[in-house]
């Protein structure tokens, strides 16, 4: 059963390989499969949505920037219902999106040299419905922007992350910000050079790539910073951020790991053996927790250290189950609770309503289905990730 | 080097494939005792260890003969720790040490001795300090260990007797095996002889297996006081009846009353349309709620339980059986939603500090913060026989135990935590002052008032 199922079942790394020879649909569809199945996790989620974009781009029928803009958000929100849990979807798509405009402005106000008409267009947007509240329906700095651009004759859009952040909420940008006044003249203007455009927004997708896949190393950058010799760092359900971060600290530092995490082993199974093994060789200790909660050991903890699945707008963030007491157990005793996040995963959606962001997991580990009168009766939550306000965090580690 | 990383599992066998044959004899002579012998004598009990050595032996070799190449090791050390036993006997009697490894036994004993060694090797430097239970074989215990108590030490180093009650129920019902079966020597008085030469003894055995908790510290202060108030002339009967009467009056004020209080007093407190935030599996957190339905009572409880133990689900069937709605968490994930949709958290407690913080299996205070945090009630349910009035604790590093079936290598785990008493709204005790439930600083109050002699 075992071995058949290795052969047989898809995977992220086939489906990469086939990506240029497989036809757009089939492509989208494959991942969509391997998102519902959960095959992927976090940073590679947000590596796989910005591949299959750049297919989109490549491969797509399209002849002006909004049509490619209407083909990217729909295939991003195919996606994004596929994996609710995992907001870094939407993120991707929401920045391949500003690409796409941002590369269209660029290439719009190079060409045309007319940036006295762009301005002139971009004025005319608000103008033509001068009265309909344009400023309620995009909240937040839009106000301060339109006047901007009518008065300066330089429209530009930075590409950094945190105009993305400051400009989108997330109805705006992944459902209809195409339709929105910075686009729409953009395509009036500019429907020739597709081919160029085409070019540039696959190039600007390999860079998103590129940054969500340097981001750990990135972050690693700041391991001995901020782990001292003779430190005793918890680290909770280390992700491969983590893992890379101790692992560089451990090159330059001695210093004591203590990993937590939820879920018991199965019998025979060291958990993150591969990590400890790595440690070990660099002359670390670790010590493997089995606890539920952690105030027990906090006072000889030194810092507490755990992966971001997103953070929102509020400074929160998700994060595996359990996060929440190790964050709260450290700040109660005062220790510094680090969190390390690729910005790529930084959202500007509010996390209002915390319980829908908790994702619940198969609870049949937990409880025997044999045990017919437990899971009839009892209703079982077995929480896999969980909110953690933004209070109990004092370090965001990003690769910005 | 490596064979001492590939002691640990060997060891852990090692130790594990004995015990059946040393608590079989362990527990028989529990009972021969207290029912036909009530009086055994220091000669007798060699003698009876004499017969133990005989059976044991046999059963070494017939393990020998059933599987000769791969445990041929242990059970030739084994064979020779049997042969070695009675001369040791005769040591540890001699020496009061209480300390199971000796250098002499180390040249015995090269696997046992190994085995302990290993054991507390795993344990971080940073945590060398808490103690852990261990399993200590009936053979090497002290001569003037009664049989009850051996059985009870085997018992509590295994965990088959967990929580402070059951420990100390167990404890008291040995004790009193002990006091049947004690015969004053010549020359000598109950007040002045019994305490130092036999009671001494089981006690430091019963630290040895596992660290007494509290109740058990309380417990044995009551019963050395008492002793020590017998008039010197006190005839031996009269001093034994009134020994066993305390002992009885103990369990039924301290233990049986107690609950039967704790659980009304706890179960008024729960409402009509309740939903019980409730952390693993105590007792007394069990019996309340099934006190409060069987007053009439709908309300709902939500467990939060410790994937590393899952007593939690054995508290969720016998909930459900009873008829309560359960919600069930198997960790603390999503602990902040869990605490949100209740109204109230009822906790257990092992053991309560002088300073109002609570000892209670790890993960409490986690769960206690967050419902602070959330506003939520924290009321935590103790019988004041755990209260201790000297020792005081603001870190669950002070006083705490290491689980010994998580102790290895790859894992490593804390029984308990420390609750502080900021988290805890109040605490529901047998005592009725207050109704039973006072803020956890009134502590020393309660012990004032109760005027019990034993904890002052």
């Amino acid at each position: 059963m075992a071995p058949a199922r290795t052969i047989y079942a898809p995977s992220w790394e086939k489906l990469e390989k086939a990506l240029k020879t497989q036809p757009l649909e089939a492509s989208i569809e494959a991942l969509i499969f391997l998102l519902k199945r959960r095959q992927l996790h976090g940073d590679a989620c947000a590596d796989a949505t910005a591949s299959i974009l750049r297919q989109v781009v490549a491969k797509s029928k399209w002849h002006d920037v909004d049509d490619l803009l209407v083909q990217v958000q729909k295939a991003g929100s195919r996606l994004a219902q596929a994996a609710p849990h995992e907001p870094v979807i939407g993120n991707v798509v929401r920045r391949v999106m500003g690409l796409i405009r941002d590369e269209a402005t660029e290439s719009r106000n190079a060409d045309d040299f007319g940036s006295e008409s762009a301005s002139d267009i971009q004025s005319l947007a608000p103008a033509t419905n001068p009265l309909v509240p344009v400023p309620t329906t995009r909240p937040g700095p839009t106000p301060i922007r339109l006047p901007t651009l009518a008065s300066t004759t330089s429209f530009h859009v930075s590409k950094s992350m945190f105009n993305l952040l400051s400009i989108a909420d997330p109805a705006d940008s992944v459902a209809g910000s195409f339709m929105t006044g910075t686009s729409t003249p953009i395509s009036q203007a500019q429907p020739a050079s597709v081919h160029a455009l085409r070019g540039e927004v696959m190039d600007g997708i390999d860079e998103i790539i590129d940054e969500i896949s340097q981001a750990d190393d990135q972050i690693a950058s700041f391991a001995d910073i901020q782990i001292h010799p003779g430190d005793f760092v918890l680290v909770h359900q280390p992700t491969p951020t983590v893992e890379k971060f101790l692992v560089r600290a451990a090159a330059k530092r001695r210093f004591t790991v203590l990993i937590s995490s939820l879920s018991p082993p199965q019998t025979g199974e060291v958990p993150y053996a591969a990590l400890r093994k790595k440690l070990s060789a660099a002359g670390i200790r670790t010590i493997n927790l089995a606890t539920n909660g952690l105030m027990a050991y906090m006072p000889k903890v030194n810092k507490v250290i755990f992966g971001a699945r997103a953070v929102y707008q509020n400074g929160g963030l998700l994060a595996d189950s359990g996060a929440y007491t190790a964050a709260r157990a450290a700040h109660e005793s005062s220790k510094p609770v680090i969190v390390l996040s690729g910005i790529f995963k930084f959202c500007p959606e509010d996390p209002s309503d915390e319980a829908s962001k908790h994702e619940l997991g198969n609870s049949s580990s937990t409880v025997s289905y044999a045990d017919g009168s437990t899971v009839d009766a009892i209703e079982i939550e077995n929480t896999v990730a969980e909110y953690v306000p933004p209070n109990l965090v004092d370090v965001y580690l990003t690769n910005l | 080097m490596a064979t001492a990383d590939s002691a640990p599992p060997q060891g852990q066998q090692g130790s594990d494939t004995p015990t059946p044959q040393t608590n079989a004899p362990a527990t028989a002579p529990t009972n021969p005792p207290a029912q036909s012998q009530p009086q055994l004598t220091p000669a007798q009990l060699k003698a009876k260890a004499k017969a133990e050595k005989a059976a044991r032996r046999a059963q070494v070799k017939e393990a020998r003969a059933a599987a000769p190449p791969a445990p041929a090791a242990p059970s030739g050390a084994d064979a020779k720790g049997a042969k070695g036993k009675g001369k040791q006997d005769g040591q540890q009697s001699q020496s009061k040490s209480g300390h199971a490894h000796r250098p002499s036994m180390a040249g015995r004993r090269p696997s046992l001795f190994k085995v302990e060694v290993d054991v507390r090797s795993t344990i971080p430097d940073c945590f060398s300090h808490i103690s852990m239970a261990k399993r200590i074989q009936t053979s090497q215990a002290d001569k003037d260990v009664h049989p009850a108590v051996l059985a009870v030490g085997q018992q509590m180093a295994t965990f088959a007797i967990r929580d402070s009650i059951a420990r100390l129920e167990a404890t008291l019902l040995a004790f009193r095996k002990v006091i049947e079966s004690y015969d004053t020597p010549k020359g000598n008085s109950l007040s002045r002889h019994f305490v130092p030469h036999v009671l001494n003894p089981q006690i430091e055995y019963l630290i040895e297996c596992r660290p007494i908790c509290f109740s058990m510290g309380n417990a044995i202060r009551l019963l050395k006081a008492k002793v020590n108030k017998f008039d010197i002339d006190t005839p031996e009967e009269e001093a034994k009846e009134g020994l066993l009467e305390t002992i009885d009056l103990f369990i039924k004020e301290r233990i049986e009353l107690a609950e039967y209080m704790i659980a009304r007093n706890a179960a008024e407190r729960i409402n009509q349309g309740d939903v019980i935030l409730t952390y693993g599996r105590h007792r007394l957190v069990e019996k309340s709620f099934l006190r409060a339905k069987e007053n009439g009572k709908d309300f709902a409880v939500c467990i939060i339980d410790d994937p590393f133990d899952r007593a939690g689900q054995d508290l969720a069937k016998a909930l459900r059986r009873a008829g309560i709605p359960v919600f069930y968490s198997p960790n603390v994930g999503g602990l902040r939603h869990q605490v949100a949709r209740s109204t109230s958290v009822l906790l257990g407690a092992e053991a309560m500090f002088a300073n109002g913080s609570l000892q209670a299996p790890a993960g409490t205070a986690d769960v206690a913060m967050a419902a602070a945090d959330a506003g939520k009630n924290v009321t935590a349910v103790c019988e004041t026989i755990n209260f201790d009035r000297e020792r005081v604790s603001v870190d669950a590093l002070t006083y705490n135990e290491i689980d010994p079936e998580r102790n290895g290598p790859e894992s490593f785990r804390l029984m308990y935590d420390t609750t502080r008493p900021k988290y805890i709204t109040g605490v529901i005790t047998e005592y009725e002052s207050g109704a039973g439930n006072s803020p956890t600083q009134a502590i020393l109050t309660i012990l004032r008032k109760q005027e019990d002699p034993t904890i002052a």
